[in-house]
Formats: structure tokens, sequence, C-alpha cells
């Protein structure tokens, strides 16, 4: 088990960056994907995409980003990456479904966002939770299910 | 304040139990607090009660504890959303506890009660558990809602009283695994400590690190 408890820069950072690059030619990033959810956990035990056991402790105020770098040094570095966000998206048929939708999600505490009339889910568990939740207003044509541009 | 703490790593870890009012959760944090400080691990709490301190004091009185290492917090109103939407009050209780207890490693964080919907803020809590009964009836785990779906741990407890309200816990278990697919299950009866040392092996692979 491998123990991180800090963060030592990102990896945009100027020298960092090119400290990657040069390990990289090596195969010696190795990288924790990590889902947007657990990057608000301050302890997390994860493992590397090369296998490396890692736990991770870090103090309060800190926060895993995407680029976040975990160990660097000459033998190799640990970064977090973060895998991209899977969203549903639902097109209210009217006004009054648009109004239902709303009440809908917010009743149930989901996490939204809103483009162009269109109304996104963030997916923090099983798809088919939250398709289940609407499946009446599918078949019933209050909303129709929008696929991601 | 930042914290000073706890063993080698930066700060305390913070766990979250919530679950059903009834359900468990304050025994299942007296069994926990006496096997955790057998494995070396300081322990402090934080309660959430409506608009008591009930669980608060039952811990300060239960001589498990030192009573000045739980925290009370009354949420007033719907008790998620002091776990969820806004966990400041219990985020200020936890640091804290752990400033006036620099040895902390683990900081319990119980909630006050909730339904299927509940979870955890994870700006709060590293990790957490949902606590549910064989009592409350066999079915619960098929009703799925966040708690049941989203936690790190599911307990189901109070497994001694399956036979008596004709709960088929086997059933439980089997739906419970069809919900969450690889998150783990366990299986506890607070009264006698069963399965209370599956739940510490968890915390301590997933956030104490010591496993």
């Amino acid at each position: 088990m491998r123990t991180l408890t800090n963060i030592i820069g990102y990896s945009t950072d100027h020298d960092i960056s090119g400290q990657l690059h040069a390990l990289s030619y090596d195969d010696r990033v190795e990288y924790l994907l990590l889902n947007r959810e657990d990057t608000h956990r301050h302890r997390l035990r994860v493992t590397t995409d090369k296998g490396t056991d890692c736990a991770i402790a870090l103090d309060r105020e800190t926060n895993l980003e995407d680029g976040s770098v975990l160990s660097l040094d000459d033998d190799g570095a640990i970064v977090v990456r973060m895998k991209q966000e899977q969203w549903l998206n639902f097109k209210p048929r009217d006004a009054a479904a648009a109004l239902e939708l709303g009440y809908f999600a917010g009743n149930l505490h989901w996490r939204v966002r809103f483009i162009d009339g269109v109304l996104g889910v963030a997916i923090e568990g099983p798809e088919k939770f939250y398709l289940d939740r609407l499946a009446s207003h599918v078949s019933s044509g209050l909303i129709e299910i929008v696929a991601n541009e | 304040m930042k914290n000073t703490v706890s063993g080698n790593f930066p700060a305390a870890a913070r766990i979250g139990i919530g679950g059903p009012v009834g359900s468990g959760k304050t025994a299942l944090i007296e069994r926990l607090i006496p096997a955790l400080e057998g494995r070396g691990i300081g322990v402090a709490v934080v309660t959430n009660d409506l608009v008591t301190r009930e669980d608060a004091e039952r811990l300060k009185a239960s001589g498990l504890i030192n009573p000045n290492k739980v925290r009370a917090v009354e949420t007033g109103a719907c008790p998620h959303t002091a776990i969820r939407e806004d966990p400041t009050l219990n985020i200020q209780a936890a640091d804290e506890l752990v400033n006036l207890f620099p040895r902390t490693g683990i900081v319990i964080i119980e909630s006050g009660g909730d339904n299927l919907a509940s979870t955890f803020s994870l700006d709060l809590v590293d990790y957490w558990l949902f606590v549910i009964d064989a009592a409350g009836g066999d079915d619960i785990p098929r009703k799925k809602g966040p708690g049941i779906v989203r936690s790190d741990l599911l307990v189901i407890n109070k497994t001694d009283l399956a036979p008596y309200v004709g709960s088929d816990l086997e059933q439980m278990k089997v739906d419970a695994i069809e919900v969450r697919g690889d998150r783990p299950i366990v299986l506890t009866n607070c009264a006698s400590g069963d399965g209370i040392e599956a739940i510490i092996d968890h915390l301590s692979q997933s956030v104490l690190f010591d496993a």
C-alpha cells in the first residue's frame, strides 16, 4: 500500500508538466481514475491504472482535482484523472411538463444542469435508477430523452 | 481551523452513519466505539437529532466514550439537509472535536434518522454507511433509494429479529446485492455484536488504512 498525504502540484504546472512529460517516455506515470464524487473525499483507497494500491489521506482543506499530482520523483509519478461525467438529458414537452420535471428532479435531490431548454441529470449511480423514476413521464410524452451532443 | 491530528495522517477520517429512525444507528455506534478503541483508533462522535439531543445524551451516558468527545447537532428541520445540502454545522462540530482531541483517528457522524433517499455529502464524510433493519420489513432493499443504492456500505441490522417478524434475511441480501452491484453489505446484530468486526474490517480497508 502506497500512502499519499498531499498534493504536490498539478499536471499543468510548468515545472511539473515537464517532469511528467519526461517520465511518460519511460511509462512511469501512473493515473488514478476517479469519478467526480470521489474527488470530494479526503480519504480513499484506490488502485492506479498500473495496479498500485494507494491510500490517500489529505487534510480537510485540500481537495483532489483533475491533474492533482500526488507523487513525483525520478522513479515515477501518480496523477489524478477525473472521469468524464455522464449526463441524462430530458426535454420537456411544454412549460407545464418543465415545471413537473423540475419539481421531480429537485425532490429527488438530483444534480442538474440546464442547456437550451434541456434538463441534464448527472448520473451518479446506475442509469436505470434514473430512467425507472421517469419512465411514466417518458411514456406519457411529457418529456423525451435527448442524446448527449 | 486546520486540524493537527491523528496518527501518521494529516486529518482524522470521517464516516457517516445514516438510515431510518429506529434502524439501530446509535446501537451500532455503541458497538463500534469499543471495537475501534480496541484497535487503538481514537473515536469522536457527532450526533444529529431533529429537536433534541437524545442520541448524544445516550452516548455520553453510555460509559463507552469520554462525554466531551460527543457533540450534538440539532437540525431543527429536515435532518438530511444537515448532512448533505448544507453540512456546515456538522463540519464545524467535527473540526472542534478533532482540535480538542488531536489523537482522534475517526469521527463518526450519525444522521438524524432519514428516509431511503438520504445520502451524505462527501465534503462532510469520506465514507458512509446506511443502516436498515430486518424488523422494518424484508422488502426494504427492493425499494432502492439512494441510501440503499449509493452508500459505501449497507448494513442490515437486527438480524436476530427477522424470524419474529417473518423477514426473509436471505432474500434481503439477494435483493441488496441486486441493487448495489459490487458495493459491500454487512449483516449485523448489535445486541450480540455479530457483524461488527466485519464493519471495522471495511473501515480499515477503505479509510483507516490499517488493513
